[in-house]
């Protein structure tokens, strides 16, 4: 086995300069690492620094200390070779592009000819049939982000990072779509972050789930999820998955913090 | 039938003005060196429309081939800015130095240069059009939409592609406001630089046809590059629109 971390984030502090050269700290000395496919979690409240790990991670901020690494390498050189796929917070869809091209776009940025078959299925598989010729402003919150999914997979990347991917939706939707990312994370085992502050869908897609405090970012605790995979959507009424929420939940919110 | 009252509806202010043009002209009896009605306008195209039709090509052929030659010279540099910030530095103040002179001023610059003849017209052209392609180009290169640079930094695009996927795209509703602006002004300065030297075409037919007091011809002619000006207007403003429409 390979013992180097596909993902490492090591004693990492996150500095950003605020305007009036006042400085805040966003992460401080934060460390995670993700073996090659594992599926981990960032859950932690709004503001405690989870876009900020991934944005580290995509190469798209500097650490103010510490390192990140990505298969032992600086992260620039993953999206260099078009091996990175990301699903941003605000979806980022191109406006002018419709649902089929926004999805095929990361084909063209690496100057690969497209796989229209490949852009197609993704479509059905986040449930756009139909939709392929809208354009963004046309489509739902949910649906954009479900774009965006789409166009993080389409050229099976080696490293996922996904930043609240169902943040707009529905729970029902939300449900549904957290059971199909199951499924083509199980066929590929992608090494995948994700970021939510649901904790149901933290513990139904995540090997690991790495909770974070806010003001500055920290991680307060580790949890690993036995469940084992494939894994039914049944395991979501299993008294170890209420047991597991209620503590997670409550690590989210120590008590000193409720009235 | 439908379609003619709508073409009414939008017109009427336009031929009220002209049927009160032509009924004053008629009451008042003034001389048509001062003032020829619309219909003595009318009647002096009918006359010789060869000699306008000539003219009017000339010019409007000079006015498009300026209008294409500037947008491109124009959303060229500015792209060249795009890749390089020091190439801003120098050619955005040149930008603007070049917009604010005002065209009736390089004329005879120009003319020394290029000669008395077509190519100085075009070299207005060139000048008037390229200003606001460079100018809106270079600001809609840069207005991209949220989260979309860092999503082309994250599919590792190479700089070629940044500015073919994303930078040129992200510039077509503001190059369309370009177009809009430079097309009514293209026909403009054509028949101004014609005017001031003299050799040909439509501007040149309306300074003949005045030192001659020959009102009909001249108006004649202003109505046809009104008639242009607006047109190409309305064109431009439905690029400017359909770019607002499928780029937002
Ligand atoms: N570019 C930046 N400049 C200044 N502050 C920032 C910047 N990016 C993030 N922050 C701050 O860092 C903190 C963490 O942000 P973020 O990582 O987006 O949090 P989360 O994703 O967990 O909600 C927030 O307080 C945010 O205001
Ligand atoms: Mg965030």
């Amino acid at each position: 086995m390979d013992a180097q971390p596909a993902i490492a984030v090591e004693g990492v502090t996150k500095r950003f300069r605020l305007e009036g050269g006042r400085e805040f700290t966003a992460l401080d000395d934060v460390s995670l690492s993700l073996a090659e496919g594992e599926f981990v979690t960032l859950l932690g409240p709004s503001g405690c620094g989870k876009s900020t790990i991934l944005r580290l991670v995509a190469a798209l901020e500097e650490p103010s200390a510490g390192r990140v690494a990505v298969e032992g390498r600086p992260p620039a050189e993953l999206s260099r070779q078009h091996r990175l796929g990301v699903a941003f917070q605000d979806h980022a869809l191109l406006p002018w592009l419709d649902v089929a091209s926004n999805i095929a776009l990361p084909f063209k940025v690496a100057g690969m000819r497209v796989d229209a078959e490949r852009v197609a299925g993704l479509i059905r598989l986040v449930g756009l049939s139909g939709f392929e010729k809208a354009r963004p402003r046309q489509l739902s919150g949910g649906m954009r982000q479900r774009v965006a999914i789409a166009r993080a997979l389409v050229l099976k990347p080696d490293v996922l990072l996904l930043d609240e991917p169902f943040g707009a939706l529905d729970a029902v939707t939300r449900r549904g779509m957290n059971i199909e990312l199951q499924r083509i994370w199980t066929e590929q085992r992608t090494t995948t972050l994700l970021v939510t502050h649901d904790v149901g869908e933290a513990l139904f897609l995540s090997d690991r789930i790495v909770v974070l405090s806010g003001r500055p970012g920290r991680v307060v605790r580790v949890v690993d999820v036995p469940f084992e995979r494939p894994r039914h959507p049944s395991i979501m009424r299993s008294d170890l998955f209420h047991g597991m929420s209620d503590d997670l939940t409550e690590a989210l919110h120590p008590p000193a913090e409720l009235p | 039938m439908s379609a003619v009252l709508r073409a009414l509806r939008a017109s009427w202010g336009i031929l009220a003005i002209l049927l009160f043009w032509q009924i004053w002209v008629g009451l008042s009896g003034v001389n048509s060196i001062v003032l020829p009605g619309p219909a003595a306008i009318l009647r002096s195209l009918a006359d010789a429309p060869g000699l306008y039709l000539s003219s009017t090509a000339q010019t409007l052929a000079l006015a498009a081939l300026g209008l294409v030659l500037g947008l491109l010279l124009g959303a060229g540099l500015a792209v060249l800015t795009w890749f390089s910030s020091l190439l801003a530095g120098l050619l955005t103040p040149l930008g603007i130095i070049f917009a604010s002179v005002p065209v009736v001023a390089l004329i005879p610059v120009l003319a020394r240069i290029f000669g008395y003849d077509m190519r100085t017209v075009l070299a207005i052209v060139v000048i008037i059009s390229f200003f606001p392609s460079f100018v809106f180009t270079g600001a809609g290169l840069r207005a991209l939409p949220p989260g979309s640079a860092d999503l082309f930094r994250v599919l590792g695009a190479s700089t070629w592609r940044r500015l073919t996927l994303l930078a040129l795209p992200a510039a077509v509703p503001d190059m369309s406001v370009a177009l809009r602006l430079a097309a009514a002004n293209s026909i403009l300065a054509a028949m101004v630089a014609e005017f001031l030297m003299g050799t040909s075409g439509l501007g040149y037919l309306f300074a003949a046809a005045r030192s001659d007091f020959d009102m009909e011809k001249a108006l004649a002619a202003s109505a046809i590059a009104t008639v242009i000006s607006v047109t190409s207007f309305l064109l431009a403003s439905r690029v400017e629109n359909w770019a607002a429409r499928n780029w937002r």
